[in-house]
This record gives structure tokens, sequence and C-alpha cells, in this order.
């Protein structure tokens, strides 16, 4: 018995550390990699070596990148990689607050579901399904055109796009812990709802959560770039990544660099973030959540 | 059988009834004569008082609604103030468009990811697995519009092998609608291939854990053969289920990718439409996708019922 257990114990501690060196080492490129974008975005206005990504003739008009301009220029000689950053900025000060509040919402929604279940839960899980089931973007064009294209009502309709998925993933969870032991016999020794549900269910759903707070921001960050690329974001002197994009779209002859350029830092970002959120997914062992 | 479509019938008139009310609902929150707005500011003032009347702006938000669903229902679906085309005009230019498109890119991901899947199943931790799987992860988190730039810039701008001219009907020859076709179906695919390329990979590896597949290799059954059969069968159910889910997916994906290659779909007229405030025809467009949608899920389903009988009794 104990030999087979050992054995067994040995086994999996190879298992396990085959294979995990390289996934931490890629773990924490993604972690280091996002947060580079983070300070850079914060601090850009304080970052003396960035030019004004207003300034035209910064540069050369349409030169490609150099020492001088990492990112090249565009047609009015504005430095690209200062535009990416600024860019970068308000791209993440919208994903961040709309994460923020999706997962709060999303969350609390979810779980109250799942914890409570019947009709409340019935009344969740069907408008969830709905939203779901419907293209988002076409609810986020139809908001932000009726609202108007401000900073607040992009931050608004990408929101709720993350409220639906995030409540389905939380309520999964919730389910999964409401049947647990620990859940039963505190409730044998006597622990009401509010208890049950914010001592015993909730602290064990909230590390899936923060996982899923990546992948909601990557999927966000898709979202406002879409809708900035169509010219459905913020107005015109704000920089999007999106909107750099589509203007890069238009020179894709000239200067191929103005969309390559900034579309690798996005992609970069992306890619980022979904492996930071597919990691602890995995290590926390949450199944729902995966794609 | 009956009862179950019945069912499903009942549930797509309430979604639709739900989301257009709930539309209606917003637009009567916007700020202005929403009449002033669809003229593009320059209406006399008989124009705005007859696009008043036509819309009930005079009525609560319920009777309008409902004013719009009786049209719909007689088969009067709107027309632009603005311009004067109708509902039908639009639709009938821009619908084909959109599904050759959808069509094509749904296409392209399966054929695509079905042997991929299977095989980095099959060969589980492999170097060829490491490569599809990572490739497959890179592919889940690049945007749509980077992947379609990129693949402007290789294939239309440097190898010039593909048109961006705008749509070009099948009428037209094949060679010059698939010039025009292929780079935006590709785009989208791109978005959808590693979506079911995981879920079947996932399917696969526990699939062949099951005893009939030992069965069928010890009967001496070739792997391809096993892996068509008797793997990739069971693994319909979760390919189709996704896809019913990921077709909202791929219209988000739809509406940048036409936007991106000047196609003129559905995407495009929604996006247009919205600007010009037409929100009747957004509204009318709305209706008409939701409702899709839903029957999308529900042919969905019905499928799903005819292949594993089991779900029928449920």
């Amino acid at each position: 018995m104990t030999a087979a257990v050992t054995t067994v114990t040995r086994a999996s501690r190879r298992a396990a550390a085959s294979g995990r060196p390289r996934r931490s080492v890629a773990l924490y490129v993604s972690l280091g990699w996002l947060f580079l974008v983070l300070a850079s975005a914060v601090l850009a206005p304080w970052l003396g070596f960035l030019d004004d990504p207003h300034r035209p003739l910064a540069g050369q008009p349409e030169e490609g990148p150099s020492w001088s301009h990492w990112f090249g220029t565009d047609q009015l000689g504005r430095d690209m990689f200062a535009r990416s950053v600024w860019g970068s900025r308000l791209s993440l000060s919208i994903a961040g607050p709309a994460v923020g509040i999706g997962v709060v919402v999303g969350g609390v929604l979810g779980v109250v579901a799942g914890y409570f279940g019947k009709w409340i839960d019935l009344a969740v899980s069907s408008v969830v399904n709905v939203a779901l089931a419907l293209p988002a973007l076409v609810f986020a064009l139809f908001i932000v055109t009726m609202l108007g294209q401000s900073f607040w009502n992009v931050t608004i309709a990408v929101t709720i796009l993350t409220i639906p998925a995030i409540a389905r993933i939380a309520r999964a969870q919730a389910l999964r812990f409401a049947a647990r032991e620990f859940v039963t016999v505190a409730s044998v020794m006597g622990a009401r709802w509010p208890r049950l549900l914010f001592r015993e269910v909730l602290p064990n759903v909230v590390p899936a959560l923060a996982s899923i707070a990546f992948l909601a921001m990557g999927i966000v960050i898709i979202a406002e770039g879409s809708l900035s690329f169509i010219g459905v974001s913020v107005g015109s002197p704000s920089i999007t990544w999106g909107n750099i994009l589509a203007a890069g779209r238009g020179r894709l002859e000239e200067s191929p660099h103005i969309a390559l350029t900034t579309g690798g830092v996005m992609f970069a970002t992306l890619m980022a973030l979904n492996f930071v959120g597919d990691e602890l997914l995995r290590r926390l062992d949450v199944r729902e959540a995966r794609i | 059988m009956l009862r179950f479509i019945g069912t499903r019938m009942a549930q797509l008139a309430v979604v639709v009834l739900v989301v257009t009310l709930l539309f209606y609902w917003m637009l009567n929150l916007l700020p202005g004569n929403p009449c002033v707005a669809a003229f593009g500011g320059a209406a006399t003032p008989e124009q705005i008082a007859e696009c008043e009347q036509d819309r009930n702006l005079d009525n609560p938000v319920i009777v309008q609604w409902a004013k719009w669903g009786g049209d719909v229902l007689t088969g009067d679906f709107g027309k632009s103030y603005l311009t004067g085309r109708t509902f039908g005009e639009a639709i009938t230019n821009a619908l084909p468009r959109t599904l050759l498109l959808l069509a094509y890119s749904q296409f392209l991901a399966l054929a695509a990811a079905i042997p991929l899947g299977l095989w980095s199943g099959y060969r589980q931790g492999s170097a060829g697995d490491k490569v599809i799987t990572g490739g497959a992860f890179a592919l889940l988190s690049a945007p749509v519009f980077v992947v379609g730039l990129v693949l402007i810039l290789v294939f239309a701008v440097k190898l010039d092998w593909f048109d961006l001219s705008g749509y070009q009907p099948i009428s037209e020859g094949l060679a010059a609608h698939f010039k025009v076709m292929f780079l935006p179906a590709v785009a989208l695919a791109a978005g959808l291939l590693p979506i079911y390329l995981r879920l079947l990979r996932t399917d696969v590896i526990g699939t062949l854990q099951e005893d009939f597949v030992g069965t069928a290799r010890a009967k001496g059954l070739p792997v391809r053969m096993v892996l068509l059969r008797h793997v990739l069968r069971p693994s319909s159910f979760t390919l189709l289920t996704i896809f019913g889910i990921q077709a909202a997916q791929a219209v988000n994906g739809a509406i940048v990718v036409e936007f991106l290659f000047d196609l003129d779909g559905v995407g495009s007229l929604l996006v247009s439409w919205v600007a010009a405030r037409e929100f009747l025809l957004v509204q009318t467009l709305v209706a008409l996708i939701s409702a899709v949608f839903v029957t999308v899920t529900t042919v969905v389903d019905l499928v799903y019922s005819a292949l594993d009988p089991r779900v029928r009794r449920r």
C-alpha cells in the first residue's frame, strides 16, 4: 500500500516537474510584458523620451522604424511609438473599469444564481443565455451611437458585454462549491445563508474570477478595438489601438509599419493576458471557463 | 418531437419580442427628436410631422413598438427617411454577401480544425501537437482586424493574389468571386479555427481512452479509420453545440471583416444605419438578426436530438 502510494506521488511529481519550468518562464514573460505595457500606459505623460503623440513632423513623414522613432512615423510625421503607448493608455483605461465592474456584477449575479438556484437561477440563466447567443458587437455599436461616442459610453457598452460571460462562469463555480462537504457541514452546524454564501462559497469563487478577469480583459480590449476600428469608439483626437490600426489600413502599401507595430503590440498583449488567465485557471482546475 | 419544436418556436417569439422591446425602450432614452436626427438636420417641418405621425411618437413606448411589430408582420419593414431605400432592397443586396462570408469561413475553419484536432489529440504531447496547440493559442489571441490586416498586407498588397475592390457576385465568375471573398473568409475562419480545434482535441483525448477505440484498433482497423469513424463521431455533438454558440461570435467578426474588406454586407448596413440614426431600420435588422440566432440554436438542438435519441426524451 505505502509502496503504491509513493510510486504514484513520485510519478505525479515527475509529471509535474516536466513541462512546468517552461510554462513558468512563459508565465513570467507574459506577466513582465503586461507590467511593461501597463507601466508605460500609466506613466506615458511623464516619460521624457516619449514624443508628443499629436505633434506633426516629429520626424520625416512615413518613415520606417529607426532608432529615433522605434515604430516609425505616420503620414503626418507623428511618432508611432508614442501614439501606440498613448493608444494603450486609452484602451486600458476603458478595459480596466469595464472588467472591474463586469467581474463584480457578473460575479454577484452568477454566485447568487448558482447558490440559491430555483427561480433566481432560472431568471439569471435565461437572461445570460439569451445575451450570450446574440452578437455582442451589434449591441455595443447600438449603445455607443445612441449615447454618443464618449469615454464613459464606450466603457458602459463593453462592460455590458463582459457581464453575461462572467456570470455564467461564476454560476458554475458557485454550483460546484455549494455542493461541497464543507458547505454542508457549515450548514449542519447552523450557519445561515449569508454566512454560507459570503464565508464559504464566495471565497472559493474569487480566485477563479480573478483569473477570468485576465481573459475578460482580452475580450474587452478586442471589443473596444473593434469599435474604434470601425470608427464607433471614443472620438477622433483621442488615440486608441483600434483607430491607429484603422488609419494604418489605408497606408498598408506605403507604410505597413503603422499597422504592423501597433498590431504586434496589441497581439502580444492579448496573448499575454490569455496565457496568464489560462494558466491560472489550469492551476485552479477550473474547467467551465476554458475558451 | 412536434412539442419540442413548438416550445422552441415559442421561445423564439419571446426572445425576439423581448429584444426588440428592449431596443425600442433604449431608443426612447435618446435625447432629442429621433425624427429630426433621421433626416440629418435637413428636414422640412412637414417631413418631421409625417415621420412623427409615422412612428407614433406621442404614444408610449409600448404602443410605438406594437405599431412597428404590426408593420413588420404585414410586410412593411420600413424605409430610409434619408435615401428612400426600403429595408427589403437593402437587405436583399447585403444578405447574400454576409451569408456566403459566414458559410465560407465556417467551412474553412472546420476543414482545417477537424484533421488538425484529430491528429494533435491522437499525438498528444508530440512536437507536432505542441506546434498546433501553440498556433491555435496564438490565433485565439489575435483580433480579427489584426489578422485581416496582415492577410491584406501579405496576400493582396505584396503578393497581389487577391482583390480588395469590393464584393463580386458569383455571377461575375467564380474566380472573381473568390478573389474578393477568400481573404475575408480566411480572416474570419482564423478566429473560429482555434475554438473548434481546442475542443475537438480535448474530446479526442477523452474518447481515445474508451474501450471501443481499443477494440476497433484490435480488430485491425487502420488508425485513420478509427479516428474518423469512432473518435470523430462522438465529438460531432460538441462541434455542433459550439457551432451554435459561435454563430453569434462569427457575426461580431463579420461586421469587422466586412468593414475591413469593403464588402457592404449586413454588418456594414448595420454600421451605416446606426451612424445615420435610421433607427426603424436598425430595429428591424436587429429583430431579424436575433430571430436568425435563435433559429440557428433551435436547428442545432433539433439536429442534436436527431443524432442522439436520448436528448428527445428530456
